[in-house]
């Protein structure tokens, strides 16, 4: 298989991801879309593990960031809970309130 | 073979992600995620990695969309189509989006274009355990007690004050 | 007890400084240099000398420095201390004028008597007049003083050296000569309150008596006529310069004699009187010779002492009455009552108008006639200065017997006018005359007071005969006679009770308001120019600094939306725009 398909499909899923963290306007699907950006980095170093068969370091490094993501959208969630129970919604475009009037 | 299994598996993957970005129903959004997530443990599996694909299956798709889908039921998630996406912002952060993918695309292809990957037999659990154990034991070790962090921090921070 | 120390030391050093003079008398002329530095091809440096000129500059000093000294220490009580240690060191600067012999030495003590001259005026400094008199006469004498330091330049780069005895008119070109004697001139004319810088000296009064008499009469404002004796080989060298002192001279005493006729407090006029008999001694100065010489010295001898004794006089009636002006004094003269009570002060104050008069038998009678003689001299050989000088001076006595005897009539004797000539001095308001005040306790000074006065009465008299008399008839009877032609119309007016005082002479020739619209005006407007300027001009451009910094700020704080999505938009195009740098920099 030529190494730029799992290469290329990476790219793709984490530019995806970043037009997801920038447009979506609740804060949950801006968390969903940060996990595709982490997929895709876990894709990319999946792909040169397998093309460099030596050791399996690529692979160790995905298994670490799973768990990276893991810790990152339990302590996430977590925040978006109290930024609901501050403002009753989780709106990130109207959470305005770090605003410096001029 | 692997390939086309491979691309299989990458398209459903993108088709997947894209509907999670797109979608006007968050319920929705968050259930294409779990679809994309596990065609992303296919391409795991395509490319000799089935150890990673199984732990990504188990803790993403069975921890993580779970944790989100808790989530958005206690902030009360409408189930009705919204129109979500930022308006006035989406078409600029698209453009930011395939300006990103050019430039990295670009990058890729004119660094590995030539390469391929060859085809191995034999399952990778074993070199994992062996890299973990052997010269990644302190960042596991971190993790850890990163682990305990994160989750001593979700607890703090979701604690209700208590009123005397 | 530092006022007592100064009183003290006041007294001892005025008192050496007749010693000095007493050790001096009949040496022989010697000079001594010291701390000589060479500039270029000159040496600057110190030196001091003495002659018969010096001995008789110090022997006046002395007397009347000893004389005022003695007087202050019952006249003043407010700051003593300052007082007399400043009156000591005004003694010293005059000192250090009258034995120099280096240009830049003589300097030096003209400009320390300025200075001493602006903080005595301003001793009773919580008043305003005493105030605004102390910096106009500093700035007039200060202004006048620069002429004289160019003066001083023009005439030692002239002649190659800065020492006043090796000056000799006859190794300097003529033209450097007139220009470096014209500005020295300059420094005369300030100094001794001569036309166009006169207006100085009648504002000086607001400052304690004694201090009029030693500093306003007898010794800074004759160190203009002192240092024009002292150098008179090189003044008398310049033909234009002695014109130019002869005019300002005759200008000055007519102008002075006609604006003292028409004062109204008795320190005014006498002050006005200074400055005429300033210009007498001048016109002497201006004939060239060297009886003019002699004549002018005289008659600053003479006039150091019935001046200081009528400034003392002045000095007692403020002490004792409380105002020297004639409106005040009438009151107490109404039943002779001013006279009486203070006997001692009447009679010398009579004898120092007496001798400022001119009248035959005082010292001022004798120095008059020997100025009248020796412009008679230059007059007779057919010089046009001496005719112009000769007549100015006839004019001016005429009129200094009127005022001198205008002053005495109306100061101590009660007109038998009627109703007491009201109106004469109150500006038509008849009331103001009519309060009695108490003058059951008027009394005459303590002898402290009095004795200097007594001495320098005596001295107006005695000082006519100590040169030997020698006198020209003819020019005695013509100067008696220009005296009866003065009092004469001074006594038949204050018969009647009337004194006409014609408006341009009380307002002294409009030079003052001259001088405001010259000079006061321009400068406070280039001052509000400056203020505007700075604050407007540079003022704007820091205040456009901050401004800008703050303006800055206000852009940046724009950034600040509160919103996530912009944040992090920004993060990612500035991450992807740094990704193209490195990728075009690192090709």
């Amino acid at each position: 298989m030529p190494l730029i398909l799992p290469l290329l499909l990476a790219v793709v899923l984490f530019c995806i991801g970043v037009y997801g963290v920038l447009a979506r306007r609740n804060v949950i699907t801006m968390l969903m879309s940060f996990e595709l950006m982490l997929n895709a980095v876990n894709l990319n170093l999946v792909a040169f593990d397998a093309w460099r068969v030596d050791e399996a370091t690529g692979q160790t490094l995905a298994i670490f960031v799973i768990t990276l993501a893991a810790a990152e959208i339990g302590l996430g969630l977590a925040i978006v809970l109290l930024l609901f129970r501050g403002h009753g919604h989780v709106d990130a475009d109207a959470a305005r309130d770090l605003v410096e009037r001029p | 073979m692997t390939t086309v299994l491979f691309s299989v598996a990458g398209a459903v993957a993108v088709a997947a992600a894209v509907l999670v970005v797109v979608s006007r129903r968050i319920v929705h959004a968050a259930l294409w995620l779990v679809v994309a997530l596990g065609a992303v443990a296919g391409c795991f599996g395509a490319l000799h990695a089935e150890f990673v694909a199984l732990v990504q299956i188990l803790v993403y798709v069975g921890a993580i969309v779970v944790l989100v889908l808790f989530a958005l039921m206690l902030t009360k998630a409408p189930t009705n189509p919204l129109p979500e996406l930022t308006t006035g912002r989406s078409p600029f952060a698209a453009v930011v989006a395939a300006v990103l993918a050019l430039i990295l695309g670009a990058g890729v292809v004119l660094a590995f274009g030539n390469e391929k990957i060859e085809p191995v037999t034999g399952g990778s659990a074993t070199a994992i355990g062996t890299q973990v154990f052997k010269n990644w034991v302190l960042p596991f070790e971190v993790l850890s007690v990163l682990l305990l962090a994160a989750l001593i921090g979700a607890i703090a921070l979701s604690q209700r004050k208590k009123e005397d | 007890m530092i006022a007592t120390v100064w009183r003290v030391t006041g007294v001892a050093f005025s008192l050496l400084i007749l010693l000095f003079a007493a050790l001096l008398y009949g040496a022989a002329p010697d000079q001594v240099a010291f701390l000589d530095s060479p500039v270029g091809d000159l040496t600057i440096g110190f030196a001091v000398r003495t002659d018969d000129l010096t001995v008789l500059m110090l022997a006046v000093v002395g007397v009347i420095a000893t004389c005022v000294q003695v007087y202050s220490l019952g006249y003043l009580h407010q700051r003593p201390a300052s007082y007399h240690a400043l009156v000591t060191l005004f003694t010293a600067a005059m000192v250090t004028v009258v034995v120099s012999d280096s240009l830049f030495f003589l300097l030096i003590g003209w400009e320390v008597m300025g200075a001493c001259s602006y903080l005595l005026i301003g001793h009773y400094w919580e008043r305003r007049d005493a105030r605004s008199g102390a910096v106009k006469a500093f700035l007039m004498t200060r202004f006048a003083d620069v002429g004289f330091l160019f003066g001083i330049f023009v005439l030692g780069v002239g002649a190659g050296t800065f020492r006043i005895s090796e000056l000799d008119p006859a190794r300097i070109s003529a033209g450097v000569l007139t220009t470096g004697t014209l500005l020295l001139l300059v420094g005369v004319v300030g100094k001794s309150a001569q036309v166009p810088l006169q207006t100085w000296l009648p504002d000086a009064m607001p400052g304690p008596s004694p201090v009029s008499a030693l500093i306003h009469a007898a010794t800074m404002v004759a160190a203009g006529v002192f240092l024009i004796a002292r150098l008179y080989d090189v003044f008398a060298a310049s033909e234009t310069t002695l014109t130019v002192l002869a005019i300002v001279a005759c200008v000055t005493m007519l102008v002075a004699a006609l604006c003292a006729s028409a004062a109204v407090e008795v320190k005014r006029v006498l002050a006005w009187s200074t400055v005429s008999q300033l210009a007498i001694m001048f016109s002497a100065l201006s004939l060239g010779t060297a009886e003019g010489r002699h004549a002018a010295l005289f008659h600053l001898v003479t006039h150091a002492a019935f001046k200081g004794l009528l400034f003392l006089c002045a000095g007692v009636l403020l002490h004792q009455v409380g105002s020297a002006a004639l409106v005040v004094l009438r009151r107490y003269t109404r039943r002779g009552k001013l006279r009486k009570a203070l006997q001692v002060t009447f009679l010398t104050m009579t004898v120092g108008l007496a001798s400022l008069a001119g009248v035959p038998g005082f010292a001022g009678f004798f120095s008059k006639d020997a100025v009248i003689e020796a412009a008679w001299e230059q007059a007779h050989d057919g010089s046009v200065v001496g005719w112009v000088v000769l007549l100015s001076v006839c004019l001016t006595a005429a009129l200094t017997a009127f005022y001198c005897v205008r002053l005495w009539l109306w100061t101590f004797f009660r007109t038998p006018a009627l109703a007491g000539g009201i109106g004469a001095f109150e500006d038509g308001d008849a009331a103001a005359d009519l309060d009695e005040p108490d003058t059951s306790k008027l009394r005459d000074a303590p002898w402290v007071m009095l004795a200097p006065l007594v001495l320098l009465a005596v001295a107006s008299i005695v000082l006519g005969y100590v040169d030997g008399v020698h006198l020209n008839w003819v020019i005695g009877l013509v100067s008696t006679a220009l005296v009866l032609l003065g009092a004469l119309p001074a006594y038949s007016l204050w018969r009647r009770g009337a004194d006409p005082r014609p408006v341009v002479f009380e307002r002294e020739f409009g030079v003052d308001p001259a001088y405001h619209g010259l000079v006061v005006v321009p400068v406070r407007w280039l001052a509000k120019l400056t203020v505007a300027g700075d604050r407007d001009v540079i003022g704007a451009y820091v205040r456009a600094a901050g401004r800008t910094g703050t303006l800055a700020s206000q852009g940046f704080r724009r950034l600040q939306t509160g919103n996530v999505h912009t944040y992090l938009t920004a993060a990612v195009i500035g991450v992807v725009a740094l990704a193209v740098l490195a990728g075009v920099i690192g090709s």
